[in-house]
């Protein structure tokens, strides 16, 4: 081979070699911050409370307030498992999302499935907390995004485009989901601390409770029922912080998708996946 | 008639919080004063309203009102006032009224009826506004 042509050949191979190992080093911070909001994601599994839960525990409490014994507990939550409803489709949706991508960047085929983008889209009532024209927008978008991301065949080389479409219909599942988590599902909470003060001071106001000991005893299992519920709002709270962080990360991979081979956004990225790490270090802290 | 958004609905579940706080407290402070009947039909509004609140919650964003932020503000500015005057309550008879008016502007709410929520609004007002001190 004449010198020139092969000192080219030699740039050309060493510019693919290059970017291959680049590419290879940033999708692996692609594929490690999936890894971990994957993880982030799935302690909505270990909140312990949805609002079912909360609805029928308002349901016992009403039975112990009238000292009611029935065959079978009769409570209308209705209105609840609609709720939950929403938080299940939105959960799958993004935990599927994140799984996919990880698959993506670590090209393996994706075994992602499409049941709760499917879902989403065919169901027409969402429930009580209805999915406003944006996020309708934001699952189709994504439903589109995570079906041809399954069946492209150069999915690597796509991922930066993947992450691109992706980005805005995800940012707005995640902030509406964090949303949900914090403000809805936590707040119900307050009421049952609230609830539980009412059952405690009406037994006080009452002097039900002759001895020292029984009165130790209430107050004793008072504040221990407080700090169980104190707990589950920890916990939500910390959930609900990862799930910022995960949007955080995501958008900044959205703001360096063309530049997935600049080694700088793997550091980044590290920072991201170690913040949601730390988080989901304290949520499992608080796990009973 | 427009649907609430998800930070009005919140509000708004803010304040039935705040109002059956209100109600739990006017009962404590009027025990010894309360008939039986009187002190059991209180605790039964106070549960009430607390259940509204959570119903708001978990409705949320599909919630409707006519003029939300007019109405909205309405309730907030009442139970602004009720929160921090319940106490020195001397009549028995308006607790019970405006705890009674809390709960119908409440069930109204969950039901989603515009117009009973119009004038559960008005009622509360001239409950909480009306002569007895």
């Amino acid at each position: 081979m004449h010198p020139l042509l092969r000192q080219r050949f030699l740039s050309v191979l060493l510019l693919f070699l290059s970017f291959g190992l680049f590419s290879c080093v940033n999708l692996k911070a692609v594929s490690e911050f999936s890894a971990s909001s994957t993880v982030g994601i799935k302690n909505f599994e270990q909140l312990d409370y949805t609002f079912l839960d909360h609805c029928i525990d308002r349901c016992e409490d009403d039975a112990i307030n009238k000292f009611e014994f029935k065959r079978e507990l009769e409570c209308a939550c209705d209105l609840y498992t609609k709720a939950d409803s929403v938080t299940q489709i939105m959960y799958r949706t993004i935990g599927g999302y994140f799984e996919g991508l990880g698959n993506l960047a670590q090209n393996e085929l994706t075994n992602y499935s499409t049941d709760a983008v499917v879902n989403a889209m065919t169901v027409t009532e969402l429930g009580p907390l209805k999915i406003d024209e944006n996020l309708a927008k934001a699952y189709s978008a994504l439903s589109n995004t995570l079906l041809r991301a399954t069946t492209d065949f150069y999915r690597k080389r796509k991922i930066s485009t993947y992450i691109g479409e992706a980005n805005e219909p995800m940012q707005i599942l995640l902030s509406s989901f964090q949303g949900i988590i914090r403000t809805n599902l936590k707040g119900e909470l307050r009421f049952k601390k609230e609830r539980l003060h009412a059952y405690y001071m009406d037994m006080k106001m009452n002097n039900t409770l002759q001895t020292d000991y029984e009165r130790g005893r209430a107050v004793s299992d008072y504040y221990q029922a407080l700090k169980e519920i104190q707990s589950k709002e920890k916990r939500m709270d910390l959930f609900a912080e990862g799930i910022g962080e995960i949007a955080k990360g995501h958008q900044a991979l959205y703001d360096n998708r063309d530049k997935l081979s600049v080694k700088n956004l793997a550091l980044t990225m590290l920072a991201y996946s170690a913040q949601v790490e730390m988080l989901i270090s304290e949520f499992n802290q608080l796990n009973p | 008639m427009a649907n609430l958004t998800s930070a009005q609905a919140n509000q708004l579940s803010d304040d039935f919080f705040f109002l059956s706080m209100a109600i739990a407290d006017f009962r404590y402070e009027n025990w010894e004063r309360l008939t039986l009947d009187e002190n059991k039909e209180l605790s039964e509004m106070q549960g009430a309203i607390l259940r509204c609140g959570e119903d708001i919650l978990a409705f949320s964003t599909s919630l409707v009102m006519d003029e939300a932020a007019a109405s909205l503000a309405k309730i907030s500015s009442i139970t602004l006032e009720i929160k921090g005057t319940i106490k020195t309550l001397t009549s028995i008879q308006k607790g019970l009224n405006a705890a009674a008016a809390i709960l119908i502007l409440g069930a109204a709410i969950v039901k989603r009826d515009p117009m009973a929520i119009g004038n559960s609004i008005k009622d509360l007002f001239i409950t909480w506004k009306g002569p007895l001190a």
